[in-house]
């Protein structure tokens, strides 16, 4: 096994000194980012699927699976992965670390959960009468000591700090305690300085509105799966108001419910020509090992080895391509 | 032979002794382990837990019956420790509190994918610990009533039982209907269901015992020592002489068959702050002497304790 540190990018990413993003190594110079998969799954476990019998939680082979697909991502120029899953989704942070040293690719892990159909009974009905669901400023301490004191190994110990806390709502329309969630995810930002990342439910701007109530300013927080049919021209919506875009589930071309990548390239070259290309962020949401779930084998690699350069045959400039896969990510995840 | 699965291996029941029937070693709702407020060093969790364990021991204590679902912190390598260092049987569970500490793996699966897994860790053991879950735990979801996923979970293991002999032990005793129609349907005999929590102070006024005894169901008196006169009482705590008049109420109808007792106590909670005050040695140390105060004579206490848990627990297959 190697131990590559994790390398610089090189002297075309340009970023303030002084500026950091969490990685479970700990902060790093944001000018070092390089290219960014911004929504991605590392290991993502159902809750509850590690318990099971008929599921393997065996180490060595998922270490080895997940070391393999970032070594493909590192080979097609990508330098940093984001585990958009949260706290109670498979995380599993010592691994990460392991990972990060051993293929050099910067590993930022995040904090939050949802949507509430994913949550575990302590928020939901607890060992109260009656049995209330957390407000948003119990899930704002428990995301923001994430940040300000480390990432939690269940019972065990805290690890480096989240570099994202993000957050879903169910798409049949966000829940009181998913509201609570939203709101709880938007403090942790304010507090803490680590970006939102929301998965919208069934209205991507309400979602949106739900944390910039709480006077995040826009620029802090992703909207994700913008790439969905039901999320009809939110995009723009989305970007007038100073939020990022997620088209994030670039490669998956044969899903009813989504764009396929004919559809999601004009759709970035829209809001390119609409003077956005400063809040497009691209990725794969692909997952590097599934449990409790189906396989979701997308390289990590996609954007930048495929639907980058086809956007590019379509019009889309270096400059834009850059800005993409490297400054808009960066401005995203530098902590402010 | 009479068999009984604990952590350390399966015994004959004759070497149960006297038994706590719903128990826990740690109990945390599922989630609570990412809240560092509850954490505890392994230091603190062992310091808290062996002397219940020892005291347990030297009181008379054989047995001690883990109640912890699946996803509420069932730790079974750490009993198979406490076990083998204290002489206590552990007796582990499989199954769920209830529908809302099951995670969505499960919340979301069907009956006989969930019959399948308790199938797996009564038969063959309880993920990489080699250990063999020894009941079935099930319950009613807060609210009162049972939900769809608490009546998958009670079918569920109502086919477990079926199928390995393991008894099932239930949360909460209300709105018991649906239960005993499932456990019917099921082909399972009712004296193999242990209905929990029949004594606690928010849940046995709207617990119908006659029923559930007419039905042939075994009544657990199983949170004994929650009483209101505790610095700090539960929500589900109950004056301490009027948990035993119902309970002597019960014995002097002949129900004492049919009837199992316990303390629920945490001895080193998970994921709040426990009950102070409150240990399994409540049974010894307040509920006997009650017991004999109210009037119950000594063969009737070894009934409770001994005979009726060590019927109950034995695999019937
Ligand atoms: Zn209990």
């Amino acid at each position: 096994m190697s131990h590559t540190p994790p390398v610089a990018a090189g002297d075309t990413f340009h970023a303030p000194t002084g500026q950091t993003v969490n990685t479970v190594l700990g902060p790093i110079p944001a000018s070092e980012l390089g290219v960014v998969a911004v929504h991605e799954a590392l290991l993502s476990v159902i809750p509850g699927a590690q318990y099971a019998p008929d599921i393997s939680m065996d180490r060595t082979e998922i270490f080895e699976i997940l070391a393999g697909k970032l070594a493909g991502f590192r080979e097609h120029g990508g330098r940093t992965i984001v585990d958009s899953t949260g706290m109670f989704h498979g995380r599993d942070v010592k691994l990460y670390e392991a990972l990060s040293r051993s293929t050099g690719v910067h590993i930022v892990a995040s904090t939050g959960m949802g949507p509430e159909e994913m949550l575990g009974g302590y928020f939901l009905t607890p060992q109260t009468n009656p049995p209330t669901p957390w407000p948003a400023g119990k899930f704002a301490d428990l995301f923001s000591k994430e940040v300000t004191e480390g990432m939690v190994v269940p019972r065990v110990e805290r690890r480096g700090a989240a570099g994202l806390v993000t957050t879903t709502a169910a798409r049949t329309g966000m829940t009181p305690t998913e509201e609570s969630l939203f709101r709880g995810a938007a403090r942790t930002s304010l507090k803490t300085g680590i970006p939102v990342s929301i998965r919208f439910g069934a209205d991507a701007l309400h979602d949106l509105d739900i944390v910039l109530d709480e006077e995040l300013p826009a620029d802090r927080v992703l909207v994700g799966g913008l790439d969905r049919k039901d999320a009809d021209s939110a995009a723009l919506g989305v970007a007038g108001r100073g939020a990022f875009v997620g088209i994030d589930n670039v490669g998956l071309n044969d899903h009813a419910g989504y764009l396929t990548d004919h559809d999601r390239a004009e759709l970035v070259l829209g809001l390119v020509k609409a003077g956005h290309a400063d809040k497009i962020i691209l990725s794969g949401n692909s997952i590097g090992v599934a449990k409790g779930q189906p396989d979701y084998d997308l390289p990590f690699s996609h954007v930048v080895s495929t639907f980058v350069p086809f956007l590019k045959a379509h019009g889309l400039s270096d400059e834009d391509a850059r800005r993409i896969l490297v400054d808009n990510p960066r401005n995203l995840l530098t902590v402010r | 032979m009479t068999k009984v699965n604990t952590v350390l291996g399966t015994i004959p029941a004759e070497e149960l002794e006297i038994v706590a029937v719903h128990e826990h070693i740690g109990y945390g709702m599922p989630g609570s382990e990412l809240d560092t407020t509850w954490w505890k060093s392994p230091e603190q969790a062992y310091e808290e837990t062996v002397p219940k364990l020892r005291k347990f021991r030297e009181n008379g204590g054989g047995t001690f019956v883990d109640a912890t679902g699946i996803c509420n912190g069932r730790d079974v390598d750490y009993y198979k420790s406490l076990s083998a260092k204290t002489g206590v049987h552990i007796v582990a569970c499989t199954g769920f509190v209830g529908g809302d500490t099951a995670l969505p793996h499960f919340s979301r699966a069907t009956v006989d994918y969930l019959a399948k897994v308790f199938i797996h860790e009564i038969t063959v053991g309880i993920g990489n610990t080699g250990a063999k879950a020894g009941v079935i735990k099930v319950g009613v979801s807060r609210g009162g009533r049972m939900t769809d996923l608490d009546r998958r979970i009670y079918r569920a293991a109502a086919r477990a039982a079926v199928v390995t002999g393991a008894p099932i032990l239930t949360h909460l005793a209300i709105d018991p209907e649906p239960a005993v129609t499932i456990f019917n349907e099921e082909g399972l005999s009712l004296d193999r269901v242990l209905f929990g929590h029949a004594d606690d102070g928010l849940n046995a006024p709207i617990t119908p015992h006659d029923w559930i005894y007419e039905q042939g169901g075994r009544i657990g008196f199983d949170t004994f020592g929650y009483d209101l006169e505790l610095p700090d009482p539960p929500f589900w705590g109950r004056k301490r002489a009027e948990r035993m008049e119902h309970f002597v109420n019960l014995v002097n109808k002949g129900y004492a068959d049919k009837l199992l007792v316990s303390a629920d106590a945490n001895c080193s909670p998970l994921g709040w702050p426990g009950v102070k005050g409150h240990t399994i040695n409540y049974i010894f140390e307040d509920m006997i002497p009650d017991m004999r105060t109210a009037g119950i004579d000594d063969a009737t206490i070894k009934l409770l304790l001994e005979d009726n848990p060590a019927e109950f627990l034995s695999l019937q297959a």
